[in-house]
């Protein structure tokens, strides 16, 4: 654990299950995607880690650590920057995600409306907590900032559909639906 | 049309008269929301509209728009139909055919898809309430036009201000106008947008940059996304115009990747307004040149704060940097660089098209024009809302919001998000700007509107938002970072009913520190939801910390299902419905005994917090909790089965009064051991159950079970015994006393004339029937008051052979203390409610009354307690003619035997809110006595509670009994969503009332009574289940 820990204190990462993703080497990616990428965003500055990251991460449904090293390379910016940014924002993930994205409001409207029992339940039908993949690798669970649909709250979505006024009950039926 | 690049405003004008051709050849139009909408399932609504229409061979006459948001969310999908206006909310595919037959073909509205509104159905959006109160300046094209289309949008006027501004106006003109209207940054701080461009554009440098920041991260708030997505050209058009005015060349959108919609709507409008020539080089023909880049977000709350935002446009991490520098001066690559909200740039085109005098002429002179805001939570019209400044949170609530549901009272809104504050009741009817929210405590914000309610706990409330402002916290000054870990460490304390007193002021002093030493705006105003809930809502802290109790059964730690919680008396709720649900009466009985003795009283008068606070009611109706027990307690076969052995040995506690308050505290005590005297000064037990309550409400055998089912755990009663003080019972030998001796006398009004024959205070009237004598019973009854007091004497009145009661009262029906089910059915048995009177002065002849004159009164202005205050209308005094007054204006507790003990200015007993303590060691208070007038069930709770403090100073340990059965039994999934309506307990007919004080209420039936119980959601099963 050495290595995660000093990246941890060194302001890399700030959390660390995300420094032990980077640390961990043993994955294997195809690296054509991204570079396809590059290619496209060239000449890519510091100003445009950010949107290189998203598409990375939209190619790759997460930032594949050997992919993102290669991608440093490729375009000279400093890996400690590149993560840097990775682990600072929510919207990214250093580890691989299920096949179907739950996410659960934490707005206000949908915490008056009974959110937090929403995502108790999630966290227990799942067996994950907050920002984790089931085994099986079937779901990632994350809360999210207002969705912006407060007239729905609380408010579940699965990938791009949306689950309003849901109860603990219906949450248990609705991801039934899915494998 | 041609995809031309518009060279100047003539070339503008022409394509917009193009564009509105266009639309003439329409004569009717569908509006639907593509955006917000979709989630209800919009899209394919549209797709059945054009391909009934193709088929109806309409699709040449009846245009299908794929607008952008209405406003009006709660009605997803929302459907308008022009030219008449015709509004339908969650219209169906299915609802189609009828739509285009009825209200295309015939002209006409399909009522059963209109909103209702106090019954009646709304058909067109000029007559719904929630957009007549509104001001919609800024959002009058968001939800009539297609966002995708530039046609639109330019049809609609959109491009004109810029044309003019290029044409007409020097950038400095530009900027002064902005100044002079008044416009404030609409993304929360109120700074002046003119000066923030004047300022941007005095500093030096060749390049500029200009920022639209639509990182909307307040949680609440959806007025950017709806912008960007219904009306992208606006947004981009007062960019193009902030750009002129500041000097910039080149500019972003910098957009939350968590608005998918807002991004492809304001990429293509992006795409359009360059491929039209109003971005890009020399736009209109003007020479000016400024172009626009989309960026998103990645998901950092802390990315609102213009450094951060800035750091992370530069692809960096997005933590603030210390001001001054500010952005105008060195912002974006170091380059002056203005930032501003979606908002404030939706507002731009019509300042500039109409000038600052049109645009001063909305609003408060210091915060002039309009606001939007996202009414959410617990409010019947959730959705978006554009008010003028100055607007009240009751014309935002009440008018436009259409309420708080199932009428629950208001308890407090939340502005500004987390950097916001909580505003109680008080503020309901405070006109809203900047500057009155500032000194209220919150803060405008982005113009999130929380409403809560009952059902919202305050100290949770605080907790969520410091939550949420900790983890977005980015870590780089450690007043936030730690100030806010430690603050949180403490609310979860406090929420777990671990809190120390210390806690409170330890929480202040945090604050005041995260304020003073945070780098940016996120840390020095997180700690402002905790500040407003301490100010206006530290009873509830206290609650948690003192009590472990948690008044809107939210805290997890201390609540396991809300109706337990809510119950004064903790009566384990979920369990014997679920019982009943089985059919198995004994032991429901057996449950509610461990908590209550009085099973039979409160299952017919109990005004049921259990009920008030049922989950349930969020989905449809509460469960019908007080009619389960009332059944359970009327056909329970074991219903004379002890609940433990009696007492025995000698007595060493005395009880003074045999109320609710002293015959459960006996109770109690005989469950713990002890034998007990009760003292009652009247010839019957019961107190104001049997001297208060009329008999068809509670008739006397239900409460003579209950009372023989206390005495048979060996409590002894005294009837007609008189206590003269504590001191006289502790010369006696007891050891403790429980004082509960009630509020028996009634207030008098202290007017003149109330001396005169045919005044009698409502209490003695009710006092006299409940002893077996027919009270004397005038023709012309009036009421004076607005409790249950002054319904239970109407009604005993009309029964007692009044020709007419009229109850007066000086406030409004909404206002009225009594439960509503109670002036309900005084009203179905003919009793009259005046309201809005308030007397003066009794008027006789001959030593007896005649009349009695009365004021009207208006309501004015609201006073603490958010009621409005009634006012005298001077000179409207009149005289109402009856021969009989029962005045019942309040009780005043019966403190006569607590000489010797501390007494509050009110009147009433000093005690200890947790173990009822009075001032002299030994001697405990509790019931009416403590607070001149309270509930059954809390009277009950007290005398719990005073067993258990009793049974602790007698050496005891002071435990209740234990449960010994268990239910674990919930409908089916399938069964739990089909019975959405409470079955209501049956009423005798009013006919068949007036003649006596038969019970009005009936027991359900066995059917009607399971069906019901198994509506129960089984909340404290919850945890165990998944």
């Amino acid at each position: 654990m050495g290595i995660p820990l000093i990246m941890v204190r060194a302001g890399l990462c700030q959390k660390e299950e995300d420094a032990v993703s980077v640390a961990n080497t043993a994955e294997s990616v195809d690296l054509a995607p991204a570079m396809h990428i590059v290619e496209e965003m060239s000449p890519v500055t510091s100003g445009d880690i950010i949107p290189l990251l998203q598409r990375i991460q939209e190619a790759y449904g997460y930032l594949p650590k050997d992919v993102v090293l290669r991608v440093c390379d490729e375009t000279d910016l400093p890996a400690s920057r590149v993560f840097g940014v990775a682990t600072f924002y929510s919207q990214f993930s250093l580890r691989p995600q299920g096949r179907h994205l739950v996410r659960c409001c934490k707005g206000t409207a949908c915490h008056v409306r009974g959110g937090q029992r929403v995502m108790d339940t999630l966290e227990r039908t799942l067996n994950v907590t907050d920002g984790e993949t089931t085994s099986d690798m079937a779901f990632s669970l994350e809360t999210v900032a207002c969705l912006g649909t407060c007239f729905l709250a609380p408010v579940v979505t699965v990938d791009d559909t949306y689950y309003g006024q849901v109860t603990p009950d219906r949450l248990r039926k609705v991801l039934a639906q899915y494998e | 049309m041609a995809e031309t690049t518009l060279g100047g405003a003539e070339a503008l004008e022409s394509f917009r008269r193009e564009a509105q051709d266009a639309e003439m050849a329409f004569r009717a139009r569908v509006l639907l929301c593509m955006t917000g909408c979709r989630s209800m399932g919009s899209m394919e609504l549209a797709e059945t509209f054009r391909t009934k229409l193709d088929a109806a061979g309409l699709s040449d006459e009846v245009e299908i728009v794929d607008a952008g948001c209405h406003g009006q969310c709660v009605l997803a999908p929302h459907v308008v139909v022009e030219p008449h206006g015709f509004l339908y909310g969650g219209v169906r595919p299915e609802d189609v055919d009828e739509i285009i037959e009825t209200s295309l073909r015939q002209g006409k509205p399909v009522e059963r898809l209109c909103q209702s509104v106090d019954g009646e159905p709304v058909s067109t959006v000029d007559e719904a309430p929630f957009y007549k109160g509104q001001q919609r300046l800024v959002l009058a094209n968001c939800g009539k036009i297609d966002p995708t289309r530039i046609e639109d949008a330019i049809a609609t006027g959109g491009y004109e201000a810029l044309a003019k501004a290029l044409a007409e106006m020097e950038p400095e003109s530009v900027v002064s106008e902005v100044k002079d209207a008044g416009l404030r940054g609409r993304g929360g701080a109120g700074f002046p947008t003119g000066l923030k461009w004047e300022l941007a554009r005095r500093s030096s440098g060749e390049e500029k940059f200009l920022i639209c920041n639509a990182d909307e991260g307040d949680p609440g708030a959806f007025m950017d996304r709806a912008l960007l997505e219904g009306v992208p050209h606006q947004v981009i058009e007062g960019m193009i115009i902030a750009a002129y005015a500041m000097g910039a060349s080149k500019g972003f959108v910098y957009v939350r990747a968590e608005y998918p919609i807002a991004v492809e709507h304001v990429a293509i409008a992006l795409k359009q307004a360059r491929k039209r020539g109003l971005l890009g080089e020399n736009i209109l023909g003007s020479g000016f040149d400024f172009d626009i880049e989309l960026r998103m977000g990645a998901g950092a709350f802390v990315c609102g704060e213009e450094t951060a935002l800035i750091a992370s446009l530069e692809g960096d991490r997005g933590m603030p940097t210390a001001r001054p520098p500010y952005p105008v001066e060195s912002g974006y690559q170091g380059k002056p660089t203005s930032i501003n909200n979606v908002e404030t740039f939706a507002n731009v085109p019509a300042i500039v098209l109409n000038g600052k005098d049109w645009y001063r002429g909305f609003g408060t002179e210091g915060s002039p024009g309009t606001k939007i805001f996202a009414l959410a939570g617990r409010v019947n019209n959730t959705g978006l809302v554009e008010a003028p400044m100055g607007a009240t949170l009751r014309e935002m609530i009440y008018d436009v919001g259409g309420g708080i549901p199932n009428n629950r009272p208001f308890k407090a809104a939340q502005l500004g998000g987390p950097s916001g504050g909580c505003l109680p009741m008080k503020y309901l009817d405070l006109p809203i700007d900047y500057d009155s929210l500032k000194e209220a405590g919150a803060i405008m914000g982005s113009g999130g509107l929380i409403v809560m309610d009952e059902s919202t706990c305050m100290v949770n409330i605080a907790r969520y938002f410091l939550e949420f402002t900790q983890d977005e916290s980015c870590g780089k000054c450690p007043p936030c970072r730690v100030g806010t870990r430690h603050m949180l460490d403490i609310l979860d304390r406090i929420s777990n009913g671990e809190g120390k007193m210390e806690d409170l002021e330890e929480l202040e002093r945090l604050a005041e520190h995260i304020q003073d030493a945070s780098l940016c705006g996120l840390g020095q105003s997180a700690p402002n939801p905790v500040l407003t809930t301490l100010r206006y809502f530290r009873d509830e802290y206290i609650e948690h910390i003192q009590l472990g109790h948690c008044r809107a059964s939210v805290c997890e730690g201390l609540v396991s299902a809300p109706c337990s919680h809510a119950c004064p008396a903790q009566v384990n709720v979920p369990q014997y419905v679920g019982m009943v649900a089985t059919g198995q009466l004994n032991a429901a009985v057996d449950v509610i005994r461990r908590r209550n003795p009085f099973v039979s009283v409160c299952g017919r008068v109990c005004d049921h917090p259990c009920q008030t606070r049922c989950r349930r009611a969020d989905l449809d109706d509460p469960v019908a909790i007080r009619a389960l027990k009332r059944y359970a307690a009327d056909n329970a076969t074991g219903l004379s089965q002890t609940v433990g052995p009696p007492a025995s040995g000698t007595s060493e506690v005395a009880i003074v009064g045999s109320g609710p308050a002293g015959l459960s505290a006996a109770y109690f005590l005989a469950l713990m051991g002890r034998r007990t005297v009760v003292f009652e000064k009247q010839p019957v037990a019961g107190g104001m159950l049997a001297l208060g309550i009329p008999e068809y409400r509670l008739p006397k055998e239900a409460l003579q079970r209950d009372i023989d089912f206390i005495l048979r755990h060996g409590v002894e009663l005294r009837t007609d015994a008189t206590v003269e003080s504590v001191e006289e019972l502790k010369e006696k030998g007891y050891r403790a006393v429980f004082l509960a001796t009630g509020a028996q006398e009634g207030r008098a009004m202290g007017i003149e004339g109330e001396e005169l024959e045919g005044v009698e205070e409502s209490l003695e009237y009710l006092r006299a029937r409940g002893l077996g004598k027919e009270p004397k019973t005038g023709e012309q009854v009036v009421v004076i008051g607005g409790g249950n007091a002054a319904i239970d004497a109407a009604r005993s009145a009309i029964r007692l052979g009044a020709a007419k009661v009229q109850i007066l009262y000086r406030r409004t029906r909404e206002e009225m203390p009594a439960y509503d089910e109670e002036i309900e059915e005084a009203l179905n048995e003919g009793c009259e409610l005046h309201e809005l009177l308030a007397p003066n002065r009794v008027v006789g002849e001959d030593g007896k009354v005649t009349g009695i004159e009365m004021t009207r009164m208006e309501l004015g202005e609201p006073d603490d307690s958010g009621r409005r205050r009634p006012v005298p209308i001077e000179g409207s005094e009149f005289v109402v003619e009856c021969d009989m007054i029962l005045p019942a204006i309040g009780q005043r507790a019966s403190i006569e035997a607590a000489s010797g003990l501390e007494i509050t200015s009110w009147k009433t007993v000093k005690f200890d809110p947790v173990t009822l303590a009075t001032s002299d060691i030994g001697v405990f208070s509790g019931g009416d006595v403590n607070n001149g007038g309270s509930t059954v069930i809390e009277a009950i709770a007290d005398g719990q509670r005073a067993a258990v403090a009793i049974d602790r100073h007698l050496g005891g340990a002071g435990l209740l009994p234990p449960d010994v059965s268990m239910s674990i039994y919930r409908a089916s999934d399938e069964e739990l969503e089909n019975a959405t309506v409470q079955t209501p307990e049956p009423l005798l007919p009013v006919e068949e009332r007036l003649d006596g004080f038969r019970e009005v209420a009936f027991a359900f039936h066995p059917e009607g009574a399971c069906a019901e119980a198994s509506r129960c959601l089984r909340c404290d099963l919850e945890k165990v289940r998944s």
